[in-house]
């Protein structure tokens, strides 16, 4: 076994590691072109195997760092939250009035959990969360993730108490947006880890500084969620479709709690979509 | 087997210091990456082989947390870095400080374009991405680098050839 593992050794050490170099590379690019179910069961078995240890001890130290401080924000937030609690009453009575008065139809009524995170994509781009609430939390695959200030993204891969969220600034996040003005449906999608474009039809009055919320199609996001304000407008003379640069409501660097909606995929509406 | 737990204690410091220590001393959301700093260590000291294992390691480390479309692509480029700075110490085998942490900026710079053409960023977003995300991180990281580099490298490495 010994003499194997030299053996092994010395003939990877051939040419100061060139021989290793090319076997590295060709097993980079091999997880790089594999199907997109082997990188999943590889990125899944290593998060869930030898990642797992790590992942404890990092959200652990996170828990303890984030204790002193998270007290005496709460302490403020607390008293904050009396005053505003008289206010929201009346502001509830005043919804319940107009509620009746439009035949809202409050497709909010989901159960909501709150989650901290406690783990960040260690890539150059921001692109995952990981939150200290899964599956004994009751947290599913798809459950959309929002803040006060509006969504965050949806929940991509749940384990028994962790989950991890992708942020709207995925480049495989898309998504049905409308926006609040105009009235106009579009669709949202982050182009490359960084940025979000939407694409909406062109000469429908939409300008800078507009609103673009969740339009509840396709069954996955509720309507009405915020997701960003558009920035700028890029449109050509004979373009039928103009591409919007939308800039979130949120940092999402600097996040550190969330509100999952514990809102199951309405399957139904995507297969009638597809049908 | 104790200079292996020596660098993989190193590693794990190194990405507790880039999940924490990183948001908070973020600029205008520029942060350095300590995670590449721990590679340009592992192959200045140890040269290639370990340079481009260790880079392997992180950079595989960093993809799991990454969308899985791009699985491969930051083991990749930390390979690569971790190749080219290890014949860098293999060539000069006394490089002063400023020397090290030019090469760092060096594989930095190395390290993001291949991750950018890796995961196919646009042609029209790369240049910004080179100026707006990796000139200041680049040069944040080599600014941390200047540091824990006077530091780490207080002692002559005592170099043992794995061929």
């Amino acid at each position: 076994m010994l003499r194997l593992v030299r053996l092994l050794q010395s003939f990877f050490c051939l040419g100061h590691g060139t021989v290793l170099l090319v076997f590295l590379i060709l097993l980079s690019v091999f997880l790089r072109k594999s199907s997109d179910s082997t990188r999943e069961n590889i990125a899944a078995g290593a998060l869930a195997s030898v990642y797992y240890p790590g992942q404890r001890i990092l959200s652990s130290v996170n828990q303890i760092r984030s204790l002193d401080a998270e007290n005496e924000r709460l302490k403020k937030e607390n008293a904050r939250l009396r005053m505003e609690t008289v206010d929201a009453r009346e502001g509830l009575k005043e919804l319940a009035r107009l509620q009746e008065l439009v035949h809202f139809d409050n497709k909010w009524d989901y159960p909501i959990v709150t989650a901290r995170v406690v783990g960040r994509s260690l890539g150059r781009l921001l692109t995952t969360l990981v939150v200290n609430r899964g599956r004994a939390q009751g947290i599913h695959e798809n459950m959309p993730v929002f803040t006060v200030r509006g969504l965050v993204g949806r929940v991509a891969r749940v384990s028994e108490n962790f989950s991890r969220v992708q942020l709207l600034v995925d480049p495989n996040m898309k998504l049905s947006v409308i926006e609040e003005r105009t009235r106009v449906v579009g669709f949202l999608e982050g182009s490359d880890g960084v940025s979000l474009f939407a694409m909406i039809p062109a000469n429908t009055g939409v300008k800078v500084g507009d609103t673009l919320v969740t339009s509840g199609l396709g069954g996955l996001y509720p309507k009405g969620i915020g997701v960003g304000i558009v920035r700028v407008i890029h449109q050509g003379d004979v373009d039928v479709m103009c591409h919007l640069s939308v800039e979130p409501f949120q940092n999402f660097s600097r996040l550190e709690e969330l509100f999952i909606m514990q809102k199951e995929p309405d399957w139904t509406v995507q297969e009638m979509l597809t049908e | 087997m104790i200079r292996i737990l020596k660098y993989l204690f190193l590693f794990l410091c190194c990405v507790l210091l880039q999940t924490s220590l990183a948001s908070w001393i973020r600029i205008f959301d520029v942060a350095p990456d300590f995670i590449l700093i721990f590679v340009v260590v592992a192959a200045l000291r140890q040269g290639p082989v370990a340079g481009m294992l260790w880079g392997f390691v992180a950079g595989f480390s960093q993809d799991v947390y990454a969308p899985v479309e791009w699985l491969g692509s930051q083991t990749l480029s930390l390979t690569i870095v971790g190749f080219v700075i290890g014949q860098f110490e293999e060539r000069f085998l006394t490089l002063n400080l400023p020397l090290k942490v030019c090469l760092l900026g060096f594989g930095f710079l190395i390290d993001d374009i291949l991750y950018y053409v890796s995961i196919g960023v646009d042609r029209g977003n790369f240049p910004v991405l080179l100026v707006t995300k990796t000139l200041p991180e680049c040069l944040y990281t080599m600014l941390c680098g200047t540091l824990i580099f006077s530091f780490v490298f207080r002692n002559k490495p005592q170099r043992t050839h794995v061929d």
